[in-house]
């Protein structure tokens, strides 16, 4: 009941005319960021935070909630019609979308497609609405062992997610934890790695660091990859098909797909580290597995597609519970998030709900209203959409240079900050190149000074013992859970990959 | 290419430790761990990890970055020394006028040809940002050191 009159709390707060405005334009961009190969909803949230500083925090925090979701619906589009996916989490979506489209059926697929999303993320909003409030229950009983633990835990299972190119994960971590050192040590008042400068005082700024990676980094490595020369000439034209809509097979099909995609995305999602890929990915195999017609997976079968849709977007919503309950991000999005929470004078954690109801119960409960939107906008603004895929590379570019630039710039007015940015970039396109990893990094950034934290207070509660770590429950459950997903997710990694080749070869 | 870029990462990596074990105590007076404290464990896990690293791609001097021509290569080092351009036109002329200058000349170079739509393109679009960032969201733009008189 205490849900039921929290959520009424938080629908009231999230529609009012401004914040509804907000989350449409939020939802719309996300769609756009998701459209554009090459970028995911980090590069996103990264470039366009800085934007947000205007508006109220509950408005902002829908917003950028909402262009993360968003960039999810948006970058199917693009695997169904021009078979390169949005982002990593909708690869899975060009294994039937694409060969659907071919077979003249791209109106249903875009249907589907939409609909699976907004399903998997609307079961993901429920089980957040339900499952959030137990997991901050959980986690009152937490201390400095288990933040250390639990921010240990989301890059150990970040980094084995990466998989043969583990060790750059670990070095790109290690080097978003040492720019997490830059400054001065609060505790002794002494400045680490300053080097005199006024500017490095504060430390290294978030914001530079992801959007020079994610931004900039991802759009060279576009270049690189000869995007902008390719263009979209291979896109399915689908406006003179007979049947736009999809038929009763389709709906009846699929629904059981639905059904159990939605929590298994969920689960999936909730683990730091693992994210809407690779749940996409063990849909997409689990649903071939389970089929009646596994022959047909690869060649346009509706549960091909559908399955892992209702994943990703399911994971999306599962990764917000340990932002929210636990403030520890377990992915780049969801830093990109924390980052924007912390910028607000918002700590998420434990006591988040409790502390800052509406703005919690806000943020939920615009989820709900964001997937609604969501579903509306991508069926029926789809025609916008491939206008969008059509905009050359050779233009985005330089455009996307300038957003970037001006965006930095507007946070704290610091050139030093915009030449980060511009050294994050071309570090980031050098990173993505030889296989490191930016998530990593950023992600180490983010959690680096939290770490570092809550190990000295740690480690001055126990005079200088690390047992301290196993002689509390807490800290002994979390371990455990740790070990379990560092030798379990990568099994899961390989069933990921096995989807993938076996949709390669035909199988 | 990715040896290089390994090395110089090496090279920081080992600057780095150095700073944390000359500059940075480990232990305050008080018996408290010191700022040097989390900076030397992550420095040295670091240059063993980036020296591992190294040695592999030494021993493997065929594993190089996959999927680019040499063109793709061209094109990546043109948008990034436009983009550092732009970074030092932003000091010189401030927000608008080096987005117009820096579209100008990145359009002019990436899509050839076509002078109507980069014209276009190079005035719309600064002046869409400076509507957006310096009317609408009453942000913060570039100044410049040379301003013009208007």
């Amino acid at each position: 009941m205490d849900i039921f009159s929290d959520l009424i709390m938080g629908l009231s707060i999230a529609i009012t005319p401004i914040n509804l405005l907000y989350l449409l334009i939020g939802a719309a961009i996300g769609m756009i960021v998701g459209v554009i190969p090459g970028f995911g909803p980090s590069a996103g949230l990264a470039i366009l935070l800085p934007m947000t500083f205007g508006m109220d925090p509950i408005g902002a925090i829908m917003m950028l909630a909402a262009i993360y979701y968003g960039a999810m619906y948006g970058g199917t589009i693009t695997s169904i019609l021009l078979n390169t996916p949005g982002e990593s989490a909708t690869v899975a979506s060009t294994f039937d979308g694409f060969p659907l489209a071919k077979n003249g059926r791209a109106g249903p697929a875009l249907v589907m497609q939409a609909v699976a999303s907004f399903v998997g993320g609307t079961v993901g909003v429920i089980l957040i609405t339900l499952l959030a409030p137990m997991f901050a229950q959980v986690s009152r009983s937490f201390g400095p062992p288990e933040y250390f633990l639990l921010a240990l835990m989301g890059m150990l299972t970040l980094i084995v997610m990466i998989g043969e190119n583990w060790r750059l994960g670990i070095v790109s971590a290690l080097i978003g934890f040492a720019l997490g050192t830059v400054g001065v040590d609060l505790e002794t008042g002494q400045g680490r790695y300053t080097f005199g400068s006024a500017e490095l005082i504060g430390g290294i700024y978030f914001i530079p660091i992801a959007i020079g990676l994610f931004g900039l980094g991802e759009l060279f490595y576009a270049f690189y990859q000869g995007l902008h020369r390719t263009g979209t000439g291979g896109i399915v034209n689908y406006d003179n098909e007979e049947r736009f809509w999809p038929t009763r097979l389709d709906w009846m099909s699929t629904r059981m797909t639905m059904a159990r995609q939605s929590v298994l995305g969920f689960v999936v999602g909730v683990i730091p580290g693992a994210g809407a890929t690779i749940a996409s990915l063990m849909a997409y195999s689990t649903e071939r597995s389970l089929s009646k017609n596994p022959e047909n997976f690869g060649k346009g079968e509706m549960a091909g597609l559908v399955a892992p849709e209702t994943a990703n977007n399911a994971a999306s919503s599962g990764a917000m519970i340990p932002l929210l309950t636990l403030g520890i991000p377990g992915s780049a999005s969801t830093a990109v998030l924390l980052a924007a929470f912390l910028l607000w004078g918002l700590r998420p954690g434990p006591l988040f709900m409790e502390q800052n109801p509406e703005l919690a119960w806000g943020l939920i409960a615009s989820m709900y209203l964001g997937n609604m939107a969501l579903l509306a906008i991508s069926i029926f603004a789809i025609p916008l959409f491939v206008q969008i895929i059509k905009v050359p590379y050779r233009i985005l570019g330089p455009t996307v240079v300038v957003v970037c630039a001006l965006g930095t710039f507007s946070v704290n007015a610091s050139f030093v900050e915009l030449y980060i940015m511009f050294a994050a970039g071309i570090a980031g396109f050098f990173m993505r190149l030889y296989g490191f990893s930016a998530a990593a990094l950023v992600l180490a950034l983010v959690l680096g000074p939290l770490a570092e934290e809550a190990l000295r207070q740690t480690l001055a509660i126990s005079r200088g013992s690390f047992a301290i770590f196993v002689e509390r429950p807490a800290s002994l459950w979390i371990i455990a859970v740790t070990v379990v997903l560092v030798v379990c997710l990568p099994l899961l990694n390989r069933f990921g990959a096995k989807a993938q080749a076996a949709r390669k070869s035909g199988v | 290419m990715r040896l290089t870029f390994l090395l110089v990462v090496l090279a920081g990596a080992i600057f780095y430790t150095y700073i944390a074990f000359v500059d940075l105590s480990f232990m305050t007076r008080s018996g408290r761990l010191g700022p040097g404290f989390f900076p030397r464990i992550v420095g040295v896990i670091a240059v063993i990890f980036i020296a591992w690293s190294v040695f592999d791609a030494m021993r493997d001097r065929s594993a190089r970055g996959l999927g680019g021509t040499g063109s793709n290569w061209s094109d990546v080092f043109v948008l990034i020394s436009l983009a550092i351009g732009y970074a030092v036109l932003l000091r010189l002329f401030g927000g608008f006028i080096a987005t117009v200058l820096y579209l100008a000349i990145a359009l002019s170079i990436l899509n050839r040809g076509r002078h109507v739509q980069n014209g276009i393109l190079a005035l719309t679009i600064p002046g869409g940002v400076y509507l957006l960032f310096d009317k609408l969201l009453n942000a913060n733009m570039p100044p410049a050191v040379f301003d013009l008189p208007f």
